[in-house]
């Protein structure tokens, strides 16, 4: 433990590790310093003179980004002279600014809206004529409007400090500075430039896709794990009118940080998806199928599942259902005697790590909940393109059940042989055609669940969505089903699903969702980052 | 309790005959025949006065190219009380944000004129103008081609000349 040293803000005493700054002390108890440069995962250069406050006793006020705390120090960040200076600089601001909030996509959250509305000043005085830059294509998902630039330099420090590759830089000088790229050469092919929107405390980066798309205030922010990779970043999903319009990152520094990576952030629109399965059907014996209440359904799988004998189960999970989902999928195969549990997924070449966070990467793996999987007991089948390894599958006469898999790869006949083939998932399939029973499952998004990361940490993640027709999480019915063949009690939530997989499963024992929150906890085992 | 009865007077037959009161009435019907000042408005031969704060359905305004000067900032749709405004921002071909969709139900709008005071390129009016009717009630959610349509008089939420009315 660092020595503490105790300072007084505001009136208030707060005691903070030496080499704190100020600013970060005063978020200690509540008080946010308005600032533009400063931002937690990066360099300060104090450059954008809003966080100055008065500390008894120096000359002049003090940037509190950089200024270390000391003993008895006495700061005002409410005091004339801190309200005043920020009045100041901030009517500087707004001197070139084009005040075009209206059309501008950052409105709402915008923290130079946010610092005028509170304390700048009413109207400006300035009355020589505003520079004006207009708008330029940056490459990649960016674009940038240089007349609402507040020149906070972050995004080139993103670029320089963290993603190390240095693509942007100010050019000209005073008045005329600008952020621009080099030459012709913009942000295309780095790997992490969205991020650059999100810190931009203005308007002045904005994403290409969510262009114009919706305003800040009327998206709803659901804290979720990104799917699309097993680095479990921490997200936050903004939807509105029961659709994802775009994906922030959420900050946790014990996964991701602040940051998030482009392949994440753009891959969304499959959560979208319109076709949907929307009811469950069994397919009768002439062949055809027909939807049913999901109690008729499940009971007639029952008759089903008590005909075919014991230890004649062969399942293949997507490796994006979540943990419970998966849990209770090995409960129902346990209940009918044991079998195969397999799942596949997408493997690529290389890592992408961002340099400047190295435990923060977009890993090789492109599901989200591989390493749940396999903690549950299912093994790993096919290629790196989730393809193939169901050969034995397809042509079994047991029970055959396919949770989330879409088998685009498989033959027409998959299946036909099975003595039952039960198909759940959320998209309409071809390979469902075969199926005996259908059912209709949520997305992730959708549901609540967690995943377990690269680095078994179990993350939850919360619905987003308004599920699709009589669409129902996987733990809910494959629970339902196991409870009544064990005579036990069916989960009523996720949480009760997630603590039957704990008194099942080794690794998960001892966890609650009390004890996973909202920034996850790491599963009973140690594991080493780089073995994969 | 004994019952106990109060005698009425029988009323003064001065008091209780209609004929007087039907010749003043009378009177007064025969006076406003002849009286030359005319109070009742020809309506619908001749149209009737609205004041210039009367709240009707609404108008976009256009610019001189035919575009509407409405630049999807979605400030109506969030202040309007009624919810009755739709509006989907997009991208124009030169790179403007312009309202893909915009429709006002007016049916559901309740005609307090928050839309025009929020806007801030003065686009969306309320206009001074009430007739209405339409053959179907679907006719009534107003898209944006429509809006643009309208000719009558918008509404003075305010005097000009003093905005703030200071």
């Amino acid at each position: 433990m660092a020595e503490l040293v105790t300072l007084t803000i505001d009136g208030q005493e707060v005691s903070v590790p030496r080499g704190t700054t100020i600013l970060e002390a005063a978020k200690k108890i509540g008080k946010q310093v308005p600032h533009y440069c400063y931002h937690p995962g990066m360099s300060s250069p104090a450059m954008c003179r809003l966080c100055l406050v008065e500390v008894e006793g120096a000359p002049k006020s003090m940037p509190s980004c950089v200024t270390a705390v000391m003993e008895d120090q006495i700061v005002h960040t409410e005091s004339k002279q801190a309200v005043g200076n920020r009045a100041g600089v901030l009517e500087f601001y707004l001197v070139n600014h084009p005040l075009d909030c209206p059309i501008c996509d950052m409105s709402g959250e915008c923290d130079l809206q946010d610092y005028v509305h509170a304390e700048g000043r009413a109207h400006g005085r300035s009355e020589e004529p505003k520079r004006v830059f207009g708008r330029d294509d940056f490459g990649g998902d960016v674009l940038f409007y240089g007349d609402r630039c507040v020149m906070c330099t972050r995004c080139v420090r993103f670029m320089n400090e963290v993603e190390q590759d240095e693509r942007l830089t100010v050019v000209e000088r005073g008045n005329r500075s600008v952020i621009d790229t080099f030459f012709e050469e913009g942000l295309e092919g780095t790997h992490w430039h969205g991020n650059i929107v999100d810190i931009c405390p203005v308007g002045a980066l904005v994403s290409k896709e969510f262009l114009y798309k919706a305003r800040a205030w009327d998206l709803e922010h659901t804290p979720s794990i990104c799917p699309s990779c097993s680095q479990g970043c921490n997200i936050e999903l903004h939807t509105r009118d029961n659709l994802i319009q775009r994906i922030k990152p959420r900050e946790n520094l014990e996964v991701n940080g602040w940051w998030m990576c482009d392949y994440g952030r753009h891959n969304h629109e499959w959560m979208n998806r319109g076709i949907r399965l929307e009811d469950p059907s069994v397919r009768t014996l002439d062949g055809a199928a027909g939807p049913m209440k999901w109690r008729d359904a499940l009971e007639q799988l029952l008759q089903h599942v008590g005909v075919m004998g014991e230890g004649r189960v062969k399942a293949v999970a997507t490796p994006f259902a979540s943990n419970e989902d998966l849990g209770t999928l090995a409960e129902l195969v346990g209940a009918l005697g044991g079998g195969d549990m397999v799942y596949r997924s997408v493997r690529v070449e290389e890592e992408v790590v961002l340099k400047g966070f190295p435990t923060l990467a977009r890993r090789k793996d492109l599901a989200p909940n591989t390493n749940g999987a396999e903690l549950i007991g299912f093994t790993r089948v096919g290629d790196d393109q989730a393809a193939g390894g169901l050969e034995d599958i397809a042509k079994y006469d047991g029970i055959v059940i396919i949770m989330g898999d879409e088998l685009s790869d498989q033959a027409e006949d998959f299946g036909r042989e099975a003595g039952l083939f039960v198909y759940l998932g959320d998209q309409q399939s071809p390979a469902a055609s075969n199926a005996h029973f259908v059912f209709p499952l949520t997305t992730f998004a959708e549901q609540e669940g967690s995943f377990t990361n690269i680095a078994r940490r179990v993350q939850r993640f919360s619905p987003a969505l308004e599920p699709s027709g009589m669409a129902r999480p996987a733990w809910l019915i494959l629970g339902a089903l196991a409870a009544e063949l064990n005579n036990g009690d069916a989960p009523r939530s996720a949480a009760d699903a997630f603590s039957g997989l704990a008194r099942r499963v080794e690794a998960f024992a001892g966890l609650t969702y009390q004890d996973i929150g909202i920034r996850g906890a790491v599963v009973n085992e140690t594991y080493v980052l780089s073995e994969s | 309790m004994a019952i106990s009865v109060k005698v009425m007077n029988r009323p003064d037959p001065e008091d209780t005959s209609y004929l007087r009161a039907a010749l003043s009435g009378m009177a007064l019907t025969f006076r406003h025949l002849v009286n030359p000042s005319k109070v009742t408005q020809q309506y619908p031969e001749e149209p009737t006065d609205l004041s210039p704060r009367w709240r009707g359905t609404h108008r976009m305004e256009v610019h001189a190219d035919g575009r509407p000067k409405c630049v999807a900032c979605g400030l109506c749709p969030t202040v309007c009380p009624a919810n009755c405004i739709r509006l989907v921002g997009g991208e124009d071909d030169q790179g403007n944000r312009y309202p893909i969709v915009y429709e006002i139900d007016e049916f559901r709008c309740i005609f307090c004129g928050m839309c025009q005071e929020v806007c801030p390129v003065e686009a969306i009016h309320v206009g001074q103008h009430f007739e209405n009717a339409e053959y179907t009630r679907s006719r009534f959610v107003y898209d944006l081609d429509r809006l643009m349509e309208q000719d009558h008089p918008t509404t003075l939420l305010w005097d000009p000349s003093d905005p703030s009315s200071e």
